[in-house]
């Protein structure tokens, strides 16, 4: 019987959506300890660093949640050292995700919450010693501004679908006699061939679709002209009807397919938290490009009436991607 | 002897690091939020309307509390409809919620994962229960599943929004949600069951760490029929009850340099409504602490579904009466508010409760101002917003329970060192039981 292969499953900053969802996949497919060794994983284990340092190597590393402080950044740096492979799992460690968006804040609010914690301590002091804490960073970043990530599993959290695929695919390679009965929801074809012939899949794939999520999308396309900027608040947008054509901000158009358009079929608008799609170079402004272009006017006076009902546009496009997808803010 | 430190605290939602000095008279333990949360800063710019998807990051319930807290910036009333279907939701995250923590209480010495004694556990205590394990799984994925329907996805719900909610359910949900009540109310009752005989009854497995118990402090709960939140003393007499919307008035914060999370405590206004109540952390510690959570709503002794109400006649027959600080009653507390969410899930998901000609009623006019207040499965939340005139939020103030139980967790954290200091307990014990001590909170 083929040696298991050892799994670490980590969590920097963020939520704990991300481990809930393979811990879930643990109990949908009868214990992922028939294949694989979880040998660390402090959410559920317990485990201490002592414990990856005994080890002599880690064959998969799951690493979930933003970089945040140098904690973070610590556990990214020894656990890639341990790694074979690198997963970078949840739009959090894949793009920064939702923490990601301070990099945004005014820079007083982030000085400020810095010095809070990072200055010297000007509270009465207890008697004795007190525990330092870890440094939060001057900026958000994702897992692949630190270490080295061959591949990643993006969403907020992943689709089950998708995590199931990348741990067969990468975890158990031919080692699962369950591998052929996936059934390959629309992967591309590298991945379906990775889970089916046991060779790892290129370097930088991304575990969800390749095309955008508006293929996936079950409202109907029609024409777009984009005649006003409509807020989710202001009214309730047609049942079934594309939700950019009815003027909502929708990322769609340049966000990976692989959610199934859960979001739009709950008639809330995507906020791209699978990232943007390879033929995409900055998601920001491929999406002011796309519907600028489809403004329903010529008078210039009209389009700069429109341009000027948008708000927080930045905020809105890259809700999800800001420290790794735009291109003037995110750090090298 | 050299500080102890456990880096890895299983079944936190926050990261925590715990630091345990046990030399000098009293040893000292530390309870850390070792990662930042920035609720202004991610929040501050961006349109109000998009806070109930944002803040669903601190937990589900959050993007409940923050809709609630649009309806009333917006001053919209949500149709019948979405209040039922609102409240559906917040059931069943309360069902979700209580039976993962009791997932982990099960399985707390050994390894859910192959079975195996936990070291630092010995031979005794609760049996490795694989089948109820897979029961547990099953139940949180049938939740799960009718958070989805309800809340449009299961861990980041985003069907909330300001006047309602976004979709109507399908014909076939209506089904499938039957099915899922069923099968959640029937589960709670075996699972009273095997609780009651292996864990939390008297002579039960949890009976050494059941009978740990905190000193009497106060609690905190809401009261959603007069929207007000109560406060009452270690005896459970009441101090105060006020309108949310002074909550901060009522509770101030505390920072220490050791924490990146603030430690709630309750304000004293003795001196004058106006001066500025800012305590030290011993202050704190000696009779400003409160708590909120399961274990605050049993305290407050108010009225439960039939079901929960006759477990909650056996908690008080074993465990005595009201207020209850004791750990055992803190996890019994858990199971009963599962039983009782059951029992509302089983009525709110009739079709007749989740049908109604309007799912949303459309803001006329934006206002400047938002508040809301709810009872979350971890524990009484508010969220307060001010926005600009374009509804960019400029103003934000979250309470949240991980600030609101923060003090509380630290007090639990010097005692249980001091405990397993006393009695000698190995590093792991120690751990084991410092995860166990904090679990319900």
């Amino acid at each position: 019987m083929p040696k298991k292969k050892k799994i670490a499953v980590y969590a920097a900053t963020g939520c704990r959506a991300c481990e809930q969802a393979i811990l879930d996949i643990h109990y949908q497919v009868g214990s992922l300890t028939r294949w694989a060794e979880l040998s660390f994983w402090p959410y559920i284990l317990g485990s201490e660093w002592k414990k990856l340092e005994e080890q002599s190597e880690i064959d998969v590393c799951f690493f979930t949640g933003a970089i945040r402080t140098s904690s973070d950044r610590q556990a990214a740096l020894r656990l890639r050292d341990k790694s074979r492979l690198m997963i970078a799992l949840g739009a959090c460690a894949a793009f920064g995700g939702l923490p990601g968006l301070v990099n945004m804040a005014p820079s007083e609010v982030r000085k400020e919450s810095r010095e809070e914690t990072n200055g010297p301590n000007s509270r009465t002091r207890e008697k004795g010693e007190e525990p330092n804490l870890p440094r939060m960073e001057e900026r958000v970043s994702a897992l692949s501004q630190v270490v080295d990530v061959e591949y990643f599993v993006p969403g907020c959290p992943p689709r089950q679908n998708f995590l199931w695929a990348a741990i067969q695919a990468i975890a158990f390679e031919t080692e699962s006699p369950v591998r052929l009965s996936f059934s390959a929801l629309r992967l591309p074809q590298a991945m379906a061939q990775a889970i089916t012939s046991g060779v790892l899949p290129p370097k930088g794939s991304v575990f969800s679709g390749e095309r955008a999520v508006c293929a996936s999308c079950a409202r109907t396309k029609e024409k777009k002209q984009f005649k006003e900027f409509a807020r989710p608040w202001q009214k309730d947008p047609d049942q079934g009807r594309c939700l950019l054509e009815q003027g909502f901000i929708c990322q769609g158009i340049v966000t990976r397919e692989g959610c199934g358009g859960v979001c739009t079929a709950a008639g809330l608008s995507c906020r791209g938290c699978f990232g943007k799609t390879d033929e995409v170079f900055d998601p920001g402004p491929k999406m002011v490009s796309a519907v600028s272009s489809t403004f329903d006017s010529d008078n210039p006076i009209e389009i700069a009436s429109t341009v000027d009902q948008f708000v927080d546009l930045a905020g809105t496009i890259y809700r999800y991607t800001l420290a790794s997808q735009c291109t003037l803010l995110s750090s090298p | 002897m050299k500080e102890i430190t456990f880096d890895a605290l299983r079944w936190m939602e926050e990261p925590v690091r715990i630091k345990i000095f046990p030399d000098g008279e009293h040893p000292r333990g530390y309870f850390q939020i070792t990662s930042p949360r920035e609720v202004e800063g991610l929040c501050q710019g961006r349109p109000v309307e998009e806070l109930p998807r944002i803040l669903s990051i601190l937990s589900p319930a959050h993007h409940l509390a923050s809709a609630l807290a649009l309806d009333k910036l917006f001053g919209v009333e949500p149709p019948p409809l979405a209040v039922t279907m609102r409240e559906a939701l917040l059931q069943t995250l309360f069902f979700e919620n209580h039976l993962r923590k009791i997932y982990f209480l099960v399985s707390s010495r050994f390894d859910p994962l192959s079975s195996s004694i936990l070291p630092g556990n010995g031979t005794q205590g609760f049996p490795p229960s694989p089948h109820i394990l897979d029961e547990i799984m099953s139940h949180i994925s049938i939740a799960r599943e009718a958070v989805t329907l309800l809340g449009g996805r299961s861990d980041h719900p985003l069907s909330a929004v300001a006047g309602g909610v976004s979709r109507y359910l399908k014909e076939e949900n209506y089904e499938r949600l039957s099915h899922i009540y069923e099968s959640c109310l029937g589960f709670s009752l075996r699972l009273g069951e095997f609780l009651r005989q292996e864990i939390l009854g008297k002579d039960q497995a949890l009976s050494d760490l059941g009978a740990f118990s905190m000193a009497p402090m106060s609690f905190m709960t809401l009261s959603e029929a007069k929207d007000t939140v109560i406060l009452r003393g270690g005896l459970g007499q009441e101090l105060d009850r006020f309108s949310p919307d002074r909550i901060f008035q009522k509770i101030g914060l505390h920072r220490e340099s050791w924490s990146y999370e603030p430690l709630a405590y309750i304000q004293d206004h003795s001196g004058g409504p106006e001066l500025k109540d800012q305590v030290g952390l011993q202050a704190i510690f000696h009779d400003r602490c409160f708590f909120v959570g399961p274990l605050a709503r049993l305290n407050q002794d108010t009225a439960l579904t039939p079901l929960a109400e006759e477990e909650r006649q056996r908690l008080l027959g074993d465990r005595g009466p009201l207020p209850r600080f004791d750990l055992s009653s803190a996890f019994w507390s858990l199971f009963l508010e599962l039983l009782q969410a059951a029992e509302k899930m089983a009525e709110l998901y009739k079709k007749e409760n989740l049908t109604g000609p309007e799912i949303r009623n459309i803001p006329t006019e934006m206002g400047r101002e938002g508040q809301a207040a709810l009872e979350s499965p971890k524990g009484l939340i508010y969220h307060h917003y001010r926005v600009d005139e374009k509804g960019l939020v400029t103003d934000i103030a979250v309470l949240d329970t991980v600030t609101e139980n923060n003090a509380l967790r630290c007090l639990l954290t010097q005692k249980t060192a001091e405990i397993a200091l006393t009695r000698k307990h190995t590093t792991q014990e120690m751990k084991n039981f410092l995860e166990l001590v904090l679990l319900p909170f």
